[in-house]
């Protein structure tokens, strides 16, 4: 899948092809259930995340202090939580932080770890060494530490939490497309693009780029799963997003004691809706992903 | 009440001026039963005697077994020798000396070796003798003599005399020494007001009078344990050397300790062969602890995500009355807090009878925006208590010239506070507060504490915990007063300080009892803070355990404490 | 070989160099002070003071920094602000818990993930493939603290097949530690597993696609022997350098875990140690982690070279 350099008289030509092309990718999408199902469940969620309190039953933080951890039933499909407010509500509400931190935290640290990464791998030399030794000296520092840091540093806000995931992700993503970057530029094809005479950047971003994209993008989804995860364990530690928001991974943390008394819908949902939504974006990346490889 | 005068003009003779004051006030009606032997045992009357005044004053003493560490709860089977109990305790945050121990975790600590002159037990509700005997102030409560109980030898095989105990206070109230215990001494006592009077005798002289002292050298005071003179306080957890009933097995930082009975205790000697604390560093997976036949007891758990054990009928829970409390500040000096009629706004918007039942399942009590409560036998309980009334908190909030108002609340994550926080910003919204929250964790939350330093002193509302005190002086003061170093209201009201230094100096309670209510009043009227409620302090045990004997600091005694088969 | 070795070491005592500056001053911003930390926000203002005093912060930063790394450098980590002992046993105790919890997830994750990643990409785009996947995300998406607690509730109380918290009792048998370590072992094979076992699966299907593979098969090479030979080790390369990369996580990260399983492993002492500004302690700790990060990515670099033929360690260099 890598592409060569095209001249620029063809470029018209070019668009007018591409544009064929995509028609032909979305055909093949269509006909993939895989597809359907992932792009189904992403739908439903980034509907939810837009019209939240105005689909749910319920509003999301009404509190009902005489009414607290009633187990699921026809009146509440989720049960309440320990403060009385429908969690079926909450769950729908708290749809639309994930489906902006997570992502953005991801995209974020996804961008400067490969560029970091490709810089490392490409040069080597000093400036490999150099960015290298903090790569490392961050990637040895404990999550906590990093947080506590940034986060009374910069104070609480979901702004600085999606920060909080790109410096956590980015040494991690450029660590590994170093890796990757350092195999690909011993190949005969960079060893050519040199010989041509063409520029770094160039090499790194148009030559090798598309060919550490596989690892890179598998990086990006899973990350995109630890970045739910992430902003759950932010929480737990204290350092997140600041209640009463019905966010899924607050959720789980400020309820995960209930379990031990037998209030599993407190948690259950929405580490269901997590599971959820990261399967599902997987999906739709996956069946993209192998569609272009076709 | 005038049916055995004869016998109670017996017990009238020799006793001092302000015990016979005491005796009047019982006798005239002016306190109650439960009152008298609190307030009795304050001023250093014993047991014995305080029963059989009640006795002679015709209501039928219930009044108990005076020894020291007394048990409670003897429910649980029947008393067997031998055994190990297994403990679950808080990890201490920090090295385990007397000198500056400030958490739950190391005062559980200090106490299982450790002891103090007095007792403060929260199951009697009075003061009992432990290393003092008897204590008795002068006239107007400034200089207070204890009487040692002789025949104490530390685990070390030193015999207990005036001189360790003049040591333990001298340092302890040191300004120059890192002692936690400044916080309680500073004003009251200084090194050089600490004197042998003989070799079981010492006096306090203390810098103002004080008629609530004893409580400020007995447990509630839980960095005052007795070690013998010359300890040096760093290395004191190598050998936490005391007087008590168990003696140091082993300790492991982080992880757990033993103890083991000591063969030379003065008082009864331990039923167990041993204890075992592990340490755990949250609430949660203790519980899950005693569920899974980890550990017998859970020392001391708050209701908070605790329905496990609550809604459970196969553990015992042992429930005390706890001054336990969180206070909702708002500052005083700045707009728009600083008109009372916000302050009562936002105090008159909360349902306090829902907070009670929802966080705490209804192991606590509605509290009415000032210290004094059920605890309290000083608490003027004829003023009337705040309920939820949003039409007058809308009301009064207009008058203010407010439709609405917007600040943000700071706040720790500690037991159920991040969800009361929630609890108030829903309820204070009904009467037209918008209130952002800020929940940080407890170093965050704390800072430096000090003022310009800290989210807990500077924000425009903050929500804090406060633990069990004996007596409601440090809540009084610390938080209140123009000068209190916690006042995070920054409330300043020459009335009230006046009222509060004469609360503090006074000795009779029908004094404190009326000072209390125009305090109660006072505060009522200018609302500076905020305490929704008052938390019982829980203990959990399994069924086949009895004899324990916890107090609402968390500490736990287990002197008497047995484990059947 | 050896100059290669050499001259990672060096570059790690450069990075382990700035981590330590990197946390003592970056730290500095951390809320609290450790006096107040030991004494409670309600201590005294004197008794702050004293304690400052007797913990040496009322001197300048540098010489702070100074009077801890020309120790440090000597061997001696110094004292704990926090607990008023020497730090070297606190540290190796908690180091030493924290490495068995590692081993035991490794030891499981590892064959576990690879195997599955393999298959899957042996059955590319078919039912088993997706199950896996499926499987495997899912895993990554439950926090530690929601598996935890359902594992302890099912297993340990309810069912009363494993005991509650992870520490097991003072001269246990290696078995008994085993047993004791199941439970928190699992919510990290999950988190892991989904990771590696992609990484595998991504690795196996390029290797399989490669042009040795195919000529290979042209050449009438069994597919058995092919996969052992050529795919199963060009997978592994990926594999190696994610499985490094979270040895820092596994070794500092499991603060979680360690609180809900009662194991005061080194997670939750440097995140004490950073939420107390316990500055040796935190150093200590830090580098610690550090240390072990970069000693299992320079061997996984060793491993990686001598794994793959296309890359010799002069181009790692």
């Amino acid at each position: 899948m890598s592409i060569d350099a095209v001249p620029i008289e063809s470029a018209g030509a070019l668009a007018v092809e591409r544009s064929e092309v995509r028609k032909d990718l979305l055909r093949q999408l269509v006909r993939s259930p895989l597809f359907l199902i992932g792009a189904f469940i992403l739908l439903v969620w980034i509907v939810c995340a837009i019209f939240g309190s105005a689909i749910a039953p319920h509003s999301a933080f009404e509190q009902n202090l005489e009414n607290i951890n009633q187990a699921p039933s026809s009146a509440h499909l989720f049960g309440t939580d320990q403060l009385g407010r429908d969690m079926f509500s909450r769950v729908i509400v708290g749809s639309r932080n994930i489906m902006i931190i997570a992502p953005l935290g991801t995209i974020l640290g996804t961008v400067l770890g490969t560029a970091l990464g490709l810089i490392m791998g490409y040069f080597r030399g000093w400036p490999d060494d150099t960015l290298g030794r903090i790569v490392e000296a961050f990637l040895a520092l404990p999550l906590v530490v990093t947080a506590l840091l940034v986060v009374t540093a910069l104070g609480h806000s979901n702004a600085i939490i999606i920060l909080v995931i790109g410096i956590v992700f980015t040494p991690l993503i450029a660590r590994t497309v170093r890796a990757a970057v350092l195999l690909e530029s011993g190949l005969d094809y960079v060893s050519a693009a040199r010989l041509r005479g063409e520029r770094s950047p160039y090499i790194m971003f148009v030559e090798i780029l598309p060919n550490v994209s596989a690892p890179i993008l598998v990086e990006f989804t899973v990350r995109l799963g630890y970045a739910v995860f992430l902003v759950a364990t932010l929480s737990f530690l204290g350092l997140g997003i600041q209640p009463p928001s019905p966010d899924w991974g607050l959720e789980i943390s400020q309820n995960a004691q209930q379990v031990a008394a037998g209030y599993w819908w407190e948690v259950v949902f929405d580490a269901a809706a997590i599971i959820s939504l990261v399967v599902a974006v997987n999906l739709v990346s996956d069946s993209i992903e192998r569609v272009l490889e076709r | 009440m005038r049916r055995s005068n004869s016998e109670l003009d017996r017990l009238r003779q020799g006793r001092s001026e302000l015990e016979n004051h005491y005796i009047d006030e019982l006798v005239a009606g002016n306190v109650s039963r439960r009152d008298f032997l609190r307030r009795g045992s304050t001023i250093g009357m014993s047991m014995p005697l305080l029963g059989a005044i009640l006795a002679a004053c015709g209501s039928g003493s219930s009044s108990s077994k005076s020894a020291a560490g007394g048990s409670s709860n003897s429910s649980g089977g029947t008393p067997t020798k031998g055994g190990t109990l297994r403990v679950a305790g808080v990890t201490p945050a920090a090295a385990v000396n007397p000198l500056t121990v400030a958490d739950a975790g190391g005062l559980l600590m200090l106490n299982q070796t450790g002891e103090f002159l007095i007792f403060d037990s929260n199951l009697k509700l009075a003061l009992q003798p432990m290393l003092a005997l008897s204590w008795s102030p002068n006239n107007d409560g400034s200089v207070w003599t204890f009487k040692l109980r002789q025949g104490v030898k530390f685990h070390n095989g030193a015999a207990m005399t005036a001189d360790d105990v003049v040591y333990t206070f001298q340092q302890l109230s040191d300004p120059k020494n890192a002692s936690n215990a400044l916080s309680t001494f500073t004003g009251v006592l200084t090194p050089s007001g600490v004197k042998k009077v003989d070799q079981y005798t010492v006096e306090f002289h203390l810098e103002a009078p004080n008629g609530n002292f004893p409580y400020l050298v007995s447990s509630d005071n839980y960095n005052a344990i007795i070690v013998p003179k010359g300890t040096d306080f760093a290395k004191w957890q190598k050998t936490f050397v005391g007087t008590g009933a168990f003696k140091y097995g082993s300790y492991t930082q982080n992880v757990g300790a033993s103890f083991v009975p000591n063969p030379d205790y003065w008082g009864t000697k331990p039923l167990l062969s041993g204890t075992s604390f592990k340490f755990y560093s949250a609430q949660g997976p203790m519980i899950l602890g005693l569920q899974g036949n980890e550990v017998d007891v859970v020392s001391q758990f708050v209701p908070a995500g605790a329905s496990a054990l609550l809604n459970s009928s196969s553990y015992k829970i042992i429930k005390l009355n706890s001054a336990n409390h969180r206070e909702l500040s708002m500052r005083n000096d700045q707009p728009p807090f600083n008109d009372p009629r916000v302050r009562q706004a936002l105090a008159y918007s909360l349902d306090r009878a829902g907070m009670v039942s929802a966080l705490l399942s209804g192991d606590g009590h509605v509290a009415n925006d000032y210290p004094f409560g059920p605890r309290f036998p000083s608490t003027d309980t004829s003023v009337a208590q705040r309920a939820q009334d949003i039409a007058k908190a809308k009301q009064l909030l207009q008058a203010a010239g407010h439709t609405s108002v917007s600040a943000t609340l700071a706040t720790e994550i500690y037991q159920e506070i991040p969800q009361l926080a929630q609890v108030i910003k829903a309820d204070a919204a009904k009467a037209g507060f918008n209130i952002n929250l800020k929940i940080e964790q407890q170093s965050a939350y704390y800072g430096k504490a000090t003022f310009g330093n800290s989210d807990w002193l500077d924000s425009t509302l903050s929500l804090v915990d406060y633990g069990d005190r004996g007596v409601p002086n440090v809540f009084l003061e610390a938080p209140l007063t123009s000068s209190g170093p916690w006042n995070a209201a920054h409330f300043k009201n020459k009335t009230y300080d006046g009222l509060v230094k004469q609360y503090v100096a006074a000795t009779d309670l029908q004094t404190q009892k009326s000072i209390a209510g125009k305090i109660e009043q006072l505060l009522l009227n200018e609302t500076p803070l905020i305490i929704p409620y008052w938390i019982d302090g829980l203990t959990a045990s399994t069924p086949n355990v009895g004899g324990l004997n916890p107090t609402a600091i968390a500490q736990l005694y287990l002197n008497t404490a047995y484990k059947s088969a | 070989m050896l100059r290669f070795i050499l001259k990672r070491l060096g570059l790690a005592l450069i990075t382990l160099w700035i981590l330590s500056v990197i946390v003592f001053f970056a730290g500095q911003v951390l809320p609290g002070d450790p006096a107040r930390a030991i004494l409670g926000p309600l201590a005294a203002p004197q008794a702050v003071h004293a304690l400052r005093h007797q913990l040496g912060l009322d001197q300048s930063l540098l010489s702070q920094y100074w009077n801890w790394i020309s120790s440090f450098v000597k061997g001696d980590p110094g004292t704990s602000y926090q607990y008023q002992a020497p730090i070297g046993p606190i540290l190796t105790a908690a180091l030493g818990r924290s490495l068995k919890l590692a081993a035991l997830a490794f030891v499981i994750v590892v064959p576990l993930s690879i195997f599955a990643g393999i298959v899957a990409a042996l059955n590319v785009g078919r039912p088993v493939d997706r199950t896996i996947s499926v499987v495997g995300l899912s895993g990554t998406t439950v926090p530690e603290f929601v598996s935890g607690i359902i594992l302890i509730v099912v297993f340990a109380v309810g069912l009363g097949w494993l005991p509650v918290s992870a520490l097991a009792p003072p001269g246990s048998s290696f078995l008994t530690q085993i047993k004791y370590l199941i439970l928190p072992a699992i919510p990290l094979v999950l988190v892991l597993f989904g990771y590696i076992m992609r990484m595998a699966r991504a690795g196996t299907v390029e290797a399989l696609e490669s042009d040795y593979a195919r000529t290979a098969t042209l050449k009438g090479l069994p597919r058995g022997v092919m996969i052992r030979r050529h795919v199963l080790r060009n997978s592994l390369l990926p594999t190696i350098t994610v499985i490094a990369t979270q040895t820092g996580y596994l070794i500092g990260g499991l603060v979680v875990v360690e609180v809900l399983f009662r194991y005061p492993g080194l997670g939750q002492l440097v995140a004490q140690a950073a939420t107390n500004k316990d500055f040796p302690m935190l150093e200590a700790g830090v580098l610690t982690i550090g240390i072990v990060y970069m000693l299992v990515t320079l061997i996984a670099d060793i491993g990686f070279s001598l794994l793959n033929p296309r890359i010799r360690l002069s181009a790692v260099e």
